[in-house]
Formats: C-alpha cells, structure tokens, sequence
C-alpha cells in the first residue's frame, strides 16, 4: 500500500515537474538521450558477441564481458549520481503521515531495488546473453544470467545509496568509494592474474550455470548493504532532514575595491557572490573554470593536439562564457521581483555580467601568452579569438536575457538545475558555441588566414565598443516581454 | 505622492483578479487592504508595482504610468515576499545593496538601519549568516526594512505582520505610523490582521473578487465593527 502510494507519487512528481511541465524540448531531450543510450547499449550488446570473438578465440565472449563486470558496476555508480536521487531526500513528506519511521525507510529502500533503471543495463546484457551463451546453456542459462545481472544492479544500487548518503553528510566521505575502487585496483593490478576481473568471471559462469553459492553471495552482500544503509538511514534521518547548509559564514568578503565603480560595481559584487556563494552556479562555474585552464594547458604545455589549435584557442576563451551566460537570468528569475523594483537594475545586472566575464577571460589570456611564445599559436590569432569572445559571442550570449525565462535553482544539484533549457536557448548556445569556427572556416575559404583573423578582431572590437548600445538595446527588449518574462520565472520558481 | 487607478482589470482565466474602474489614493494617505484570499490584493500591487500586466487600465503613482516609465521605481518602495530578497547575501550586503541603487553611502544606510534597531532585536545584523538561513519572520524584517531604507514616498507591504511575533508585530507598527506622520508618505498594506489594519490605517479598502467592494473611513477607529461584520457575514 505503502509502497504503491510512494511509487505513484514520484511519478507524479516527476511528471508535473515545473520545469518539463511547459517545455516540451526539455522532455524531448531525456527522451532522446535515453533512447539514445538504450540504442548504444544494444549495439554494444549485438556487436560485442562477434568482436571479443575474434579479439580472443580462445575465449568464450561471456568470460570476457565477465571479466570486466568491475567497470560496468563502476560506470552504473558513476551514472547514478547524475540520475538517481538519495532515498533520505524522499522521506520528509512522509515522516508526520501515522506510518513508523522504519516502514518508510524499508519501503524506500525495496523500491529502489525494483526500480526500472536496475534493468537498463539489461539493453547490453540480454542481446549479448542471446547471442553467446543461448547456444551453450539454452534459455535457462540466459535467465539464470539475467537474474544474477539484476542483482549485481540492485547491491550496486544500495551501494551508491549508501556513498550518496554519506556524502550529504560530509564531502570528507568521498573517500569512501575512493578507497574501495583504489583497493580494487589494487587487488586487479598489482599481483598476477588479474584476481579481480577473475573472479568476475567465475561469478558470471556462476550465474549462467545456476550456482547456488553465486547468488548467495551477492544476495548476502545485499542483505548486508541493506542492514547498513537502514541503520544509517535512521541514525543520519533527523540531520538530513534539518540540514541547513552555511548556516553561519566565516569571513564576509566585501570586494571594497568595487565601490569606486559604483552601480555597476555593486552589480559586479553581486555576480561575484552569486558564482561563490550558491552550490549550483558554483559547480557550474567550477566546471566551466576547470574546462577553460584545461583547453589553456593543452594548448600551452603538450603538443597532442597541434593540429586543433583552431579549435582549442577559441574555445580556451569560449567555453566558461557559454556555460555561464547561457544561462543567464535564469539565476536571477529567484529574487527578479525585487530587481524589477528597481530602476534600470536589470541593464546595469547586464552590464556587470559583460564586464565581469570580459575580466575572467584575462587568465586565458595570460596562459596563452606561453604558446605565443612556443611559436604554436600566432600573436594575431590568439588576440583576434580573444576579441571576437568578448564581442560576438558575448553579443550573442547575452541576446539570452531576452529570452530566458525559466527560473534555475541557486542551490539544486546541477543535473537538476540544468532541467529545462529552451529550443531557442539551446539554438543561441549553439550559435554560440560554434560560430567562431563557422565565420573563421568561411572566411578562410576566401582569404588568407592572417586576413580572417584580422576581420574577426574588427568584428569583435566593433561589438566591443558598442556594448553599452548593444546592452540596452538588450534590456528594453527585455523590459517589452517583462511581464511574459516574469510570469515563467514566478512559474518556475 | 498619488497612486490613481483607472479601469483596471486583471483576469487568471475565468477568475477575475482585479476589477477596479476608478481609485485614486491621495497622497499621505495610509490604506489598508483588507479582503479573504483570493480577494486579489497581492494581485493589485504587483499591478501597482508593475509586475504584472493588466488586461487593460492604467495605474500612475504621481504622474507617472507605471507600465511606461520607470521613474516611480525611485520614489516607492515595496516588499511582497521572499523573491524580493537577494538570498545568498547577508542582511548588511543586501541593506548596502539597495542602498546603493538609490544612490546612498554605505555610512548613510548603516545610520538608517540603526533606526530599525528595536525592531530587528538583535537578531538581524552582525549574525554573519546569508539571508536564506534566516527565520521567517527575520526575512520579512529584512524585507520590511529594505523597502523602506531610502524613505520612499510611496511605501507597499504586503502582509507586514506575517511571521512577526507580538512584540516586532507591535514595533511595526509604530515604525510605519511615526513613519506615515514624520513623511507624509502615501503607505499601502495589505493584512488579514484586522485589528492591526484597524489601529494604523485611517482608510481602508475592502476587497471582494478583484474589486473594491468598500472604502472605510476609519479616522475614528471606527471601522473595526464593520469589517468584523463583513467577515462574520462571509463564515456562515
């Protein structure tokens, strides 16, 4: 009863979420995305038969699929994080209903173990299991196999409830998972005869054959995660659902040197304390930051890509751009009312957010300065791309805040805040993302390289200099939909 | 400063939100809206305060048509709900923030802030804590007190006594009526504590389905009687 009440509601829940309940794009999306996953995985299983074959011929091509069930277990962990939330989060609508504390977490945990995504690796597994063990074992062998398949999901389930579970509590749990797959690692590679991938072998033929003490084992080992997960569940349940993050900051930064900037300054203090201070534009920015230094290093310190200089000097200024103002209002839609009490807040907001950028990119600037002095990317390229950032892309990145109107949360994971980008947004991004390459690869078809650069630097400098006609232009397009605007961002809120 | 409304109407669907054909708010008057939910009163200031659009009509603070210009924006201040507050400052960044975008120095708004004292209890500055970690009814006194640090002339507040306990609900008051008297400022408050609507407001609107059903003259006190009558008369 219990456990049907439950299940009907997440359904719901997803499917009335504000965020898919408007946008059909966004729904298109995961759908796509998971039909998309389900078609690669059955590829993998219709073609793998055939592959390991004749890679091992003197293997049978379920030893080898067995072999690596480690990293098919390690990769479902990994998947998990991006697409299954923590029981406990689900437990506080709950806990004043007249049902015990313990039912509740039991029920939660047996309707992860029957959840749909422990057989969404079944796209590989049964292909595979009909084409190279059918003719071995027949159809019971195949059964047999699925079912120990289905289990190894279920106790790597209640694995990944339990690190995701720690891992609320204190990121210093981290460690945990670290620990074991080093461990695992170790026991793989250090000593002969790869005692890991071995023994997932043996435990494959187990289940093929049917043998009791292989699925005891894991039944045992998932009995046990269970105990683990329902003590931990009731002891961690009441800090969990208290959990109040930051609750008290240690220093207050001020950024007093923006005081001299005046508005515009204080709106730039504001951006600077919404990518600091709130987890999600926080992971975002971080992820965009890394990406960024990383596209810079690649192309400062190795020579692996030469032959894409191109492509990774425009995107070593491009990247964290598109990743931050692609979204842009969609952070501010939570707190858009109070601005739009305020006069011209959202023009100088828009301002604060250019200049802000336009001052990120001077650190791939500064590591470009290393190739230029390599020889292996030009002076002229490495300024044109620069310019041509802060002009056009920005330009067209910023068109956004026209156009956004779906309020993102400011301290939601970031699989779930990413939820909900328009066509339109996605095609801006797009145009974004891959417009210095398009105007340079045109241009270049015509002119002489140097000479493309050079336009591309005119076009940049030109937006460049324009901005603040261009930024308002921006803002009272956006004022004209504002009400439009701001009724999705209440929406979504 | 006036706030004149004309023709106004403001439809959810089949639900009618405002309907209001002419009201005009004389400046320095202090009016409590009053109604049952859904009577349309937070509706009506996010229409006063251009947050929503209206069907058609037209609303002025001063002379100012509030859909056409923004120049009201530096004359009125208002507070509605959690959305007007910047969450992930603290109170201090955020009182320093709004003050900036009037144009006050930092000194300015820490000397205005003090004034407010009594009613933040200690409780508000100094606690090094983001806004989003701050009881309920400390946010709505961050707000209250946000909305009122650059002494608009026109002050909207909705619901200013939620949250509140009986003695900030109390120092509230007499915030906002030393306020209405040292400024002569135009102050709209919507509330469903009667008699808090009752002890600061010398007039009062009553709002049914988005129209103004009623418009007490309550400079004796006198309205209580009525508006209890009207709400007794609505629970049967």
């Amino acid at each position: 009863m219990l456990f049907t009440i439950i299940r009907r509601n997440e359904k719901l829940a997803a499917k009335r979420s504000p965020m898919f309940d408007k946008n059909r794009f966004a729904k298109f999306l995961i759908y796509f995305m998971v039909a998309y996953w389900a078609a690669l995985l059955l590829f993998m299983g219709v073609t793998l038969p055939s592959a390991f074959e004749s890679a091992a011929p003197s293997m049978e091509p379920y030893h080898i699929l067995n072999q690596g069930l480690i990293y098919v277990l390690i990769t479902d962990f990994l998947v998990r994080f991006v697409i299954q939330t923590a029981t406990s989060h689900e437990i506080k609508p709950y806990l004043l209903m007249p049902v015990k504390k313990k039912k509740l977490i039991d029920t939660l945990l047996l309707q992860s173990a029957t959840s749909l995504y422990n057989l969404f690796w079944f796209f590989l597994f049964v292909p595979f299991a009909f084409l190279s063990i059918f003719r071995f074992y027949g159809m019971t062998g195949i059964i047999c196999y699925l079912t120990g398949i289905w289990l190894l999901m279920v106790l790597n389930n209640y694995w990944y409830l339990l690190c995701k579970m720690l891992l609320n509590e204190k990121t210093v749990y981290l460690l945990l998972p670290l620990a074991v797959y080093s461990l695992l690692a170790i026991a793989e590679f250090i000593p002969e005869g790869n005692p890991i991938s071995t023994f997932t072998m043996n435990l494959g033929e187990g289940f093929i054959e049917g043998s009791l003490p292989a699925y005891l084992s894991v039944i045992i080992l998932i009995l046990l995660m269970i105990f683990i997960n329902r003590t931990l569940q009731i002891r961690l349940l009441y800090s969990e659902i208290s959990k109040v993050e930051d609750t008290k900051i240690k220093h207050v930064s001020e950024y007093k040197f923006l005081d001299r900037y005046g508005e515009i300054g204080e709106y730039i203090r504001l951006e600077l304390k919404l990518y600091l201070r709130n987890k999600t534009v926080k992971t975002q920015f971080r992820m965009g930051f890394i990406i960024m230094i990383a596209f810079s290093c690649v192309l400062a310190f190795t020579d692996v890509y030469d032959r894409m200089t191109n492509f990774i000097c425009i995107y070593n200024f491009a990247i964290l751009p598109v990743m931050t103002l692609g979204q842009v209002m969609c952070f501010e839609g939570n707190y858009l009312d109070g601005l739009m009490s305020r006069k011209e807040s959202i023009y100088n907001l828009l301002r604060a957010k250019y200049y802000l950028n336009c001052l990120i990119l001077l650190i791939p600037s500064l590591i470009m300065i290393i190739p230029i002095i390599r020889g292996k990317i030009s002076p002229l390229m490495a300024v044109s791309y620069l310019l041509f950032t802060v002009g056009a892309v920005f330009f067209t990145l910023l068109q956004l805040a026209v156009y956004n109107k779906k309020t993102l949360p400011l301290n939601a994971n970031v699989m779930r805040s990413n939820r909900g980008s328009s066509l339109f947004q996605s095609f801006l991004i797009s145009c974004a993302l891959f417009m210095p390459l398009i105007v340079n690869s045109t241009l270049t078809t015509f002119l002489e390289q140097n000479t493309a650069f050079i336009i591309m630097m005119l076009i940049g400098l030109t937006l460049t200099v324009t901005h603040t006609i261009w930024i308002k232009n921006i803002y009272n397009r956006f004022m004209k939909r504002r009400y439009d605007n701001m009724e999705g961002f209440r929406d979504s809120r | 400063m006036n706030i004149t409304i004309e023709q106004l109407k403001k439809n959810f669907g089949a639900k009618v939100a405002a309907d209001i054909e002419n009201y005009t708010i004389q400046s320095g008057d202090m009016l409590g809206l009053v109604g049952n939910n859904g009577a349309g009163k937070t509706t009506l200031f996010r229409l006063i305060l251009d947050l929503l659009k209206a069907d058609s009509g037209s609303i002025c603070i001063g002379n100012f048509n509030v859909s056409k210009s923004e120049e009201w924006k530096n004359v009125t201040g208002a507070f509605i709900d959690d959305s007007f507050l910047i969450d992930y400052l603290t109170p201090e960044e955020y009182f320093h923030f709004v003050g900036k975008m009037y144009g006050l120095k930092k000194d300015e708004v820490d000397e205005r802030i003090s004034k407010f004292n009594r009613f933040m209890n200690g409780e508000v500055i100094g606690q090094k804590k983001l806004i989003r970690n701050y009881s309920a009814g400390n946010k709505q006194k961050i707000g209250i007190i946000s909305a009122m640090l650059h002494q608009p002339q026109v002050l909207i507040l909705d619901e200013p006594f939620n949250f509140l306990d009986p003695t900030s609900q109390s120092v509230i008051k007499h915030i906002l009526k030393a306020y209405h008297e040292e400024t002569g400022a135009t102050i709209l408050i919507s509330s469903h504590n009667l008699n808090h609507t009752v002890d600061i407001c010398p007039r009062i609107a009553l709002l049914e389905n988005g129209k103004i059903i009623r418009d007490i003259d309550n400079h004796d006190y006198s309205a209580e009687k009525e508006l209890e009558d009207y709400f007794n008369i609505k629970e049967e």
